[in-house]
């Protein structure tokens, strides 16, 4: 209990004396209502569709989980910073490709260590549009989204890549207990991200330039530098999302994740990280990728059209924006332009 | 006591040269950077209409001007709206599912009530489009990039279940002749994008709406500071945004004679390129609409060109990807040379 607040509220630790079991139950509800979200979403389509609850089910919402959360890892340390990246999609079809491409030459490590260096180089590129040719974050990563993209068809020829390497897809696949090894990666992942971003200065750079990249600058913070390698981290980030993905699909193609960018950001912003940067919750991000992946099951298992998801996905993007907007008021947005 | 006069002389001496030479150098930074927006467009609009003319075979064939007018005109009246959005400092990521959204329903009532009140149907639900992406950027103050992005998935879904998936064909002759017709051997849509362009152009150059919207892109603080009201402002951007891909929506209807909700992905990347490539800034403050209107055509021209060499449509990406780059250096290179004007070569 303490170290789940701890990781996304460091300050109220401090301030809030445990004194009484209720009262730190209250407090932590009311930080983390999201939590509270989504066990009552699981619970009421569990009670509507019982076969809500089968081991199956539980096990796609975590694979769905881990996709966006292991992605979203790499979003919130660029949101913190008050950055933005939309090429996700791209670098995923991008890395996943590669993987799928050097499988039957080479070693399963060997492709997972290219498919993380392809999504780190991937972000240097944007890292230096954005912070050499000076291009606002979002547009120079709607640029490259279709750079990408449009790589991955020429690499292609815009057909299939299967993936065949039974090894490879128990890796991505299995799981312990009924924990699947991309979630597992997800929870390793989350605790890395919380420790770069309120552990080491790297983070604390990003913390300062999020808030006030002018100020952090004065304070001979190396920003640029910062920058550049925070790109490069969300890339590796996107490109693991990408692995386990190419072994889930046992394929992979240029479309395969198309639009997910806004899953991803929605994930991060809906666990509390507030887009003007300056402060991200890791924890929050994990749970935010939990809610839209029970959200999308539950439509699913509902027999709602999947068209739907489309509609749910935005509009919960957008209050979640309007109601830490109407908190914060009159705070102007980083990273619009 | 003549001493401090003359000091006052002095000062006020000083005060004016002052001014005299911040004049000059504004007058020199705006010199510097209308050169630099208009190599921008009209270098590359020049190059590659003549590797067209020399490089690529029948790319001055009837059929193929006609096509690349009507394809110009067609991204230049959406990117129109986005030019006004983008002046101020905003962005619409929503215009390609808006379109969508739009000849979906074109599609739909023109079959079920004709073709006037199909029209304006169409061009209705766009605007209650723009009209919601207003409201949420206006009223909830989500930034603008963030709430065109979530609207651009809940207007394509909207898209895909209005059509249930299914592409719907347009049985009305009368309507899929407008794209297809011409006057005095112009298309209609290219006789339409310059008379709207016109108008949008009017209202951004010689209108008070225009001062006040350009005022906002600059700086909106200021804006609101001197009485200007900004949302009213950033509202009708927006509804404007969403009108003109309402208008586009039901051209590239009437061309393609069958559509379906996945029609118009991608194309806020167009309009956005287009837009920073006519000169109009990133940062707001500054719309062009015949840098807009010329530089849809050389996309046209751009993706013309490709088609008839045969090179896969992937390569078109890679095309616009490089497009949107090169503008968006032009435009950042703009900025710092005005910068440089003002602060010297220092930093």
């Amino acid at each position: 209990m303490t170290t789940t607040s701890a990781i996304t509220e460091p300050e109220t630790t401090r301030t809030a004396p445990t004194s009484s079991v209720t009262s730190t139950i209250l407090s932590f509800l009311s930080h983390q209502y999201l939590v509270v979200v989504v066990a009552v979403a699981f619970i009421v389509v569990g009670l509507i569709k019982p076969s809500f609850f089968g081991a199956g089910n539980i096990q796609n919402i975590l694979f769905e989980t881990a996709f966006v959360g292991i992605a979203a890892c790499g979003m919130v340390l660029l949101i913190t910073a008050g950055l933005l990246d939309l090429s996700v999609a791209g670098v995923i079809a991008v890395s996943a490709i590669a993987v799928g491409t050097v499988l039957p030459y080479t070693n399963i490590g060997m492709a997972i260590l290219l498919a993380v260096v392809i999504g780190a180089i991937l972000g240097l590129v944007n890292g230096l549009l954005v912070t050499y040719v000076k291009i606002a974050p979002f547009i120079a990563t709607l640029g490259t989204l279709y750079l990408f993209l449009g790589a991955s068809f020429i690499w292609t020829g815009g057909k299939v890549v299967t993936v065949t390497s039974s090894n490879f897809r128990a890796l991505t696949t299995d799981s312990i207990g009924f924990l699947p090894y991309p979630f597992l990666t997800l929870i390793v992942l989350a605790v890395l991200t919380y420790s770069l971003l309120y552990r080491t200065s790297f983070g604390r750079t990003l913390r300062a330039m999020g808030s006030n990249q002018r100020a952090a600058e004065l304070a001979g913070m190396r920003v640029n530098q910062s920058k550049v390698v925070v790109f490069m981290v969300a890339g590796a980030c996107f490109a693991l999302a990408g692995v386990f993905m190419a072994g889930r699909l046992s394929s992979a193609e240029a479309n395969m994740a198309t639009g997910i960018e806004m899953g991803v950001i929605a994930a991060v912003v809906v666990g509390g990280t507030s887009l003007r940067g300056g402060r991200g919750t890791v924890f929050g991000t994990v749970i935010g990728a939990m809610l839209f992946a029970v959200l999308s099951k539950s439509l699913n298992m509902l027999g709602v059209s999947s068209y739907w998801q489309y509609i749910v996905t935005g509009a919960v993007l957008v209050i979640a924006v309007a109601v830490g907007a109407r908190r914060r008021s009159a705070a102007e947005v980083r990273g619009a332009g | 006591m003549l001493d401090t006069s003359k000091a006052q002389l002095d000062a006020v001496a000083s005060i004016e040269h002052e001014r005299e030479e911040s004049a000059r150098r504004g007058a020199r930074a705006a010199r510097r950077q209308s050169l630099l927006q208009k190599l921008g467009i009209i270098v590359p609009f020049a190059l590659v209409l003549l590797a067209g003319i020399v490089l690529v075979p029948s790319f001055l064939s009837a059929s193929n001007i006609t096509n690349m007018l009507v394809n110009g005109a067609i991204l230049a009246i959406t990117a129109y709206g986005m030019t006004m959005v983008i002046a101020l400092r905003g962005i619409d990521l929503s215009v390609g599912s808006s379109q969508a959204v739009a000849a979906c329903v074109v599609a739909v009532s023109v079959n079920a009530w004709g073709l006037v009140p199909g029209i304006l149907s169409g061009i209705a639900a766009a605007i209650v489009l723009g009209l919601l992406n207003g409201v949420i950027v206006t009223k909830f103050r989500v930034p603008a990039f963030i709430a065109t992005l979530a609207t651009l998935g809940i207007y394509r879904g909207v898209a895909l279940l209005f059509t249930d998936g299914a592409p719907v064909m347009i049985t009305d002759t009368a309507f899929r002749s407008i794209a297809t017709s011409s006057l005095f051997g112009i298309p209609v849509p290219f006789i339409l994008s310059v008379l709207v362009g016109a108008g949008f152009w009017f209202v951004l150059e010689k209108m008070r709406f225009g001062k006040h919207l350009v005022a906002v892109g600059g700086s909106p603080e200021s804006a609101t500071d001197s009485g200007i009201n900004v949302k009213r402002i950033q509202l009708i951007a927006y509804i404007a945004a969403g009108a003109t891909a309402g208008l586009a929506g039901v051209l590239l209807a009437s061309q393609l004679g069958s559509v379906n909700g996945s029609l118009s992905t991608g194309l806020e990347l167009q309009a956005i390129a287009v837009v920073v490539l006519g000169g109009t800034s990133m940062a707001g403050g500054r719309g062009n609409i015949v840098g807009t209107f010329l530089a849809s055509l050389l996309l046209a021209m751009i993706n013309a060109g490709l088609n008839l060499l045969n090179v896969p449509s992937f390569y078109q990406y890679i095309a616009l990807g490089v497009l949107l780059v090169f503008a968006l250096s032009v435009d950042s290179a703009q900025r710092a040379a005005v910068r440089r004007v003002f602060e010297g070569r220092v930093a």
